[in-house]
């Protein structure tokens, strides 16, 4: 069964992403290409999933949205990976004041409420997708490192490291080979799970236009320009939060059923 | 269990109604957005100006809903031959909200309140012409530097408040104190104002409310909602698209006006490519105004030249302007005239509300097709009025509120080292035009010259006026006598009632 | 006496982080380009600069930003958090208005979620089976992950189709009318309890299934003792511990939300005051509120720390 929901889930998420990555192949229509004549329809045989404000294809503009979503989102997360498991792991293999001084900056960028923090950040840095996607990457940092620092340390402590620093392997070496790989599994599980919310979060960012602007398909954009329309045709809000719903819910998906396969102790805990 | 919870709270809600039904004669009304203070000398945006105008506040003049001017705290002026001294005699019976009567020293002192340094009163401009202010018996009289026609106009839009104020920056914010048909009661940041009956208004029989409650709801699907289950009794102002989901819906009735704002793309002539006049009148015919107001306005609007068609006596009919005709083929002509290398690549700083978006997309897609590369740039609010002010644009989209005198928008928008010139227009005819129109009075020669300055500026000037739009307001059926202004004013809230 | 220790290096962690905030927040709001004279004048006025340069000496714009900061620290100090820049109130006072709503909207989630994560959860463990424990995976993952915004605006769509006169939007005060304001919050407490109640009722059903294997519920039931009670009260028992983590964790996960959801469903609190504040650069109000907003969270995390030294005695030791 654990498997079986492995499978499907990798097949999920595989299945949105390779929609995304082939957008510019895969959507009927070209995203922003207006039709006045045709707007706020609902689905039909032309237009699966209706028509927007300016008669563009909803369809083509959600899976293009996709696209936007899942590269500010997975840059960010790998961006937000990168510097706070580089901050996590340096903390732990050189404790110290190092560790005192890296972890208090990460509490101080904990102490702010996810949103809040990124409203805050791209408030100075410009309504953008770029601006999103730095936001959403400095709100995860000290999640990644306060994730990595724990186990980390334990590993440091070990005799199989002691080993390796005995044989005379240099600092670097031995946290990017010897200690990195061990912990591959925690960083595979959380990353995913963070991707989920990043989706979340961007779409929030979007929804309140800090994030992709037009004519720029974006989920969170579509579904917040849709809602003005509402009550004449609710096609395009519906589906584009829907769309939100599925790429959050197959990356969340599949960090369970990783955890679950990966690491048996942890199953059914949280 | 899942089903005891829906049911009780269906029954709660349902209890809810019955034991509050709402208040009788306050009306409540639902806006989108907070004003920033209720001091009227200090707020100017849209939604600040749409609740104190006229509710809270009056002038010494006053416009109607055919913006023609009417007599307000005073009841009558006279000018002088030379233009440049008025005399208003002010009303006798009207009363501040604090029970104190209306007197010459208040008016003095509101018109000397906008003028102070420490105040910083943003309207101060409207006044730049006027040199003294000096009262005797129940008289004002205004002597100004040299005439000014759009004066009448502009004091329509300056509240009369109590002389103890004249020097006191924090207090009208908070407490707010005028002499109009409504005074404040409560205001709850985020969540309502809450106006009350003034007892001792100076017009008879008026209001006919008790009351005003403005709700302040962002989203307008909720607001949608709420008048259609009759929470709220108007939404004010709202847009061709909101009103077309009213429409129709039981219980629910529109009003429309021609708006007096208009949706313009403007044009920095200080660089490149926009220096060039034939580029400009290549953006003109390349834009299609029909297919605006039919895609961004649901087909509420019409096109509009420099000054609105709600101004009747002024505004000369867009067919009169050749480029309003679209053509492509003309614009990539004119294009290749200018010597301006091709493709012409440039961006559009947007104005962040969402028909200004919409209407920003089409004009995107509409200069692509001859040639003009357009990238959208949607800044948050500030920083579009930042770069804005500071003429950081290749071209804005935005929109603009239109004055009752033309003099008023044209000689800030046109003349060399105009207030509002940020596109850096400067052409000596027109100038020339703009300050014989200020300093006469006689009606018919400024006709004729504002005639020949909306010619020249339809096609060549540095704004491409885009649309007048349909302007709506929707009430519950019961509430009657409202008339919609074309500048957003509330004025009629005093003549409505709602049984 | 250890902790004591615990405690009192905690809370002085606590007072760094916070000072850390305070220097952040007030940097960087006034990093956001575009200032407060210049949104209040709105797009086209009439105004000379020398009005503008007027503006900003009225509210305190002219003065470098360190000096700003000197004034602010010292006021903050005497326990005066400054006036919003416009209405001249004190921004506590502003706050004070605003708090209740969202901690009103919060406080009902929390409930919602919370409350019906027992008997959802306990509902979810008679279930069992291979397909049983896949279809509620799938069904707690989509709660989890749904967004609230969206789940708002269509309870909006549905409540305008199917009860056009239901009033059950906006808000009133809960002294002015308990009954109505209730009713109003549901929708968007709803909204925003669900990912709560999804990831609860998650933990209740593991925890009851993981009871129901162990020793101490088959010496109970041998011992004759009601299976019922047994069951209870050790599978929840078990289940407090990460229950009591989640619903810290989720006590950050609210106050974003609420920023939304308060949005969409016109609801007067902290995440309006919020956008309101940054949109109107309203700095020392937006500086007060997102102080407070911060101060609340790391009170609640420290909160739940405390908590889970009260029922984990492993961690004690």
């Amino acid at each position: 069964m654990r498997h079986r929901l492995l499978a499907f889930a990798t097949l999920f998420v595989a299945a949105q992403g390779l929609l995304a990555v082939f957008a510019a192949w895969v959507s009927p229509y070209d995203p922003l290409q207006q039709n006045v004549l045709a707007r706020l329809k609902g689905p039909s045989a032309d237009h699966w999933l209706g028509t927007d404000q300016f008669g563009r294809d909803v369809l083509s503009r959600i899976i293009h949205g996709c696209q936007a979503s899942l590269a500010v989102s997975v840059g960010a997360v790998l961006a937000a990976l990168v510097l706070g498991g580089t901050l996590g792991l340096f903390a732990a293999y050189y404790r110290g004041w190092t560790d005192r001084l890296v972890m208090r900056a990460m509490d101080v960028l904990f102490a702010f409420p996810v949103l809040l923090l990124a409203i805050g950040i791209v408030a100075v840095l410009g309504p953008r997708s770029s601006s999103a996607a730095i936001a959403i990457a400095i709100v995860y940092v000290p999640i990644f490192a306060r994730l990595l620092r724990g186990p980390a340390l334990v590993i440091c402590e070990s005799d199989y490291v002691a080993g390796a620093r005995a044989i005379g392997a240099g600092d670097a070496r031995i946290i990017f080979l010897h200690i990195l790989p061990n912990l591959a599994s925690v960083v595979l599980v959380q990353t995913s799970l963070l991707l989920s919310a990043a989706i979340l979060v961007e779409a929030s960012l979007s929804f309140l236009g800090l994030g992709t602007q037009p004519p720029t398909p974006s989920l969170g954009l579509m579904l917040s320009e849709g809602r003005n329309f509402l009550m004449l045709s609710p096609w395009s809000a519906i589906f584009s939060g829907l769309a939100i719903l599925f790429l959050a819910f197959g990356l969340n998906l599949l960090g369970d059923a990783l955890r679950d396969t990966l690491d048996p102790r942890l199953r059914g805990t949280s | 269990m899942a089903r005891t919870t829906l049911r009780s709270m269906l029954l709660a809600g349902a209890v809810a109604l019955a034991a509050f039904p709402a208040a009788a004669q306050t009306l409540e009304v639902a806006i989108d957005g907070s004003p920033a203070g209720l001091d009227p000398h200090i707020i100017t945006a849209f939604t600040s100006f749409m609740v104190v105008n006229r509710t809270i506040y009056e002038g010494l003049t006053s416009v109607d809903k055919d913006l023609r001017l009417q007599p307000g705290i005073a009841e009558s002026w006279t000018v002088a031959p030379d233009g440049k001294t008025y005399t208003f005699k002010i009303r006798s019976g009207a009363t501040f909200h604090n029970g104190a009567p209306v007197e010459a020293a208040d008016v003095v002192a509101s018109l000397k309140r906008v003028l102070g340094k420490d105040i910083a009163s943003p309207l101060a401009s409207r006044l730049a012409a006027v040199d003294t202010i000096t009262a005797s018996g129940s008289t004002v009289e205004l002597k100004l530097k040299e005439p000014s026609a759009p004066l009448l106009t502009s004091l329509a839009t300056i509240a009369i408040v109590p002389r103890t104020f004249e020097t006191d920056k924090d207090g009208l914010q908070k407490q707010p104190v005028g002499t109009g048909p409504f005074k404040f009661k409560e205001w709850q940041p985020n969540g309502f104002i809450a106006l009350t009956k003034h007892d001792g208004y100076w017009q008879k029989g008026l209001p006919k409310l008790d009351g005003v409650k403005f709700n302040i709801v962002p989203e307008s699907a909720t607001r949608q909602v709420g008048i259609s289950s009759g929470q709220y009794a108007m939404l004010p102002n709202i847009d061709a698209a909101t009103a077309l989901q009213l429409k129709g819906k039981p219980g629910v009735k529109l009003a429309e006006t021609l708006e007096l704002a208009y949706t313009l793309v403007g044009l920095n002539v200080s660089k490149p490519p926009f220096d060039n006049a034939k580029v400009r009148e290549a953006v003109n015919y390349a834009v299609n105004r029909d297919e605006i107001v039919a895609a961004a306005l649901f087909g509420a609007g019409v096109p509009g030249g420099p000054l609105s068609p709600a101004l009747k006596d002024w505004a000369v009919d867009v067919k009169d302007f050749p480029c309003y005709k679209y053509d492509p083929a003309k614009a990539q002509a004119l294009l290749k005239e200018s010597g301006v290398a091709q493709p012409i690549t440039v961006s559009m700083s947007v104005l962040p509300r969402q028909d200004i978006k919409d209407i920003a997309q089409v004009v995107q897609q509409q200069l692509g097709k001859v040639g003009i590369k357009v990238e959208l740039k949607t800044p948050e609010l500030g920083q579009f009025i930042q770069d804005w002010r500071n003429s950081n644009f290749d071209m804005f989209a935005s929109t603009n509120a239109g004055s009752p005198d033309p003099d008023d928008y044209f000689y800030r928008t046109f003349r060399t080292g105009g207030s509002t010139n940020v596109f850096k227009y400067s052409n000596a005819e027109i100038d020339g035009l703009l300050d014989k129109g200020r300093a006469t009075t006689d009606t018919a020669a400024r006709k004729a010259d504002y005639a020949t300055v909306q010619k020249t500026l339809a096609c060549q000037g540095p704004i491409v006026h885009l649309t007048y739009g349909q302007l709506f307001t929707a009430m519950r059926q019961n509430v009657t006598g409202f008339e919609i202004v074309a500048n957003r004013s509330l004025s009629y809230l005093a003549d409505t009632s709602a049984k | 006496m250890t902790i004591r220790r615990l405690l009192m290096a905690r809370l002085l962690d606590l007072v760094v982080v916070l000072f850390c905030v305070s220097v952040i927040v007030f940097f960087m709001i006034r990093l956001i380009p575009g200032d407060a004279v210049a949104i209040m004048l709105g797009a086209n006025t009439e105004v000379t600069p020398e009005r503008i340069a007027d503006l900003r000496h009225r509210i305190g714009l002219d003065l470098p930003i360190p000096v700003q900061y000197a004034g602010w620290v010292a006021k903050a100090l005497t326990g005066d958090l400054g006036t919003s820049l416009w209405t001249g109130r004190p921004v506590v006072q502003e706050i004070g208005l605003h708090v209740w709503p969202t901690l009103q909207l919060t406080v009902l989630a929390l409930v919602i979620g919370a409350g019906l994560a027992v008997p959802t959860g306990v509902l979810m463990a008679r279930l069992r089976g291979r397909f049983a424990d896949g279809a509620m995976r799938v069904v707690t993952v989509a709660g989890l992950t749904i967004p609230s915004f969206w789940l708002g605006i269509v309870m909006i769509l549905a409540l305008a189709t199917w009860a056009p006169t239901l009033q059950a939007l906006g808000y009133v005060p809960f002294f002015d009318d308990p009954l109505g304001n209730v009713t109003r919050l549901l929708l968007p407490a709803f909204a925003l309890g669900l990912p709560i109640l999804a990831n609860l009722s998650r933990l209740v059903r593991s925890a009851m299934l993981d009871a129901l294997g162990q020793d101490y519920i088959r010496t109970a039931r041998a011992k004759g003792a009601s299976e019922r009670s047994v069951l209870y009260r050790h599978a929840l028992r078990n289940a407090l511990i990460p229950f009591v983590t989640s619903v810290g964790i989720m006590t950050g996960y609210l106050l974003g939300g609420a920023i939304v959801v308060e949005q969409v469903f016109a609801i007067p609190g902290l995440g309006r005051l919020i956008l309101g504040a940054i949109a109107e650069r309203n700095y020392p109000l937006l500086q007060a509120t997102i102080l407070v907003v911060t101060s609340g969270f790391v009170v609640v995390n420290f909160a739940v720390d405390l908590l889970y030294l009260a029922i984990d005695p492993r961690v004690r030791a």
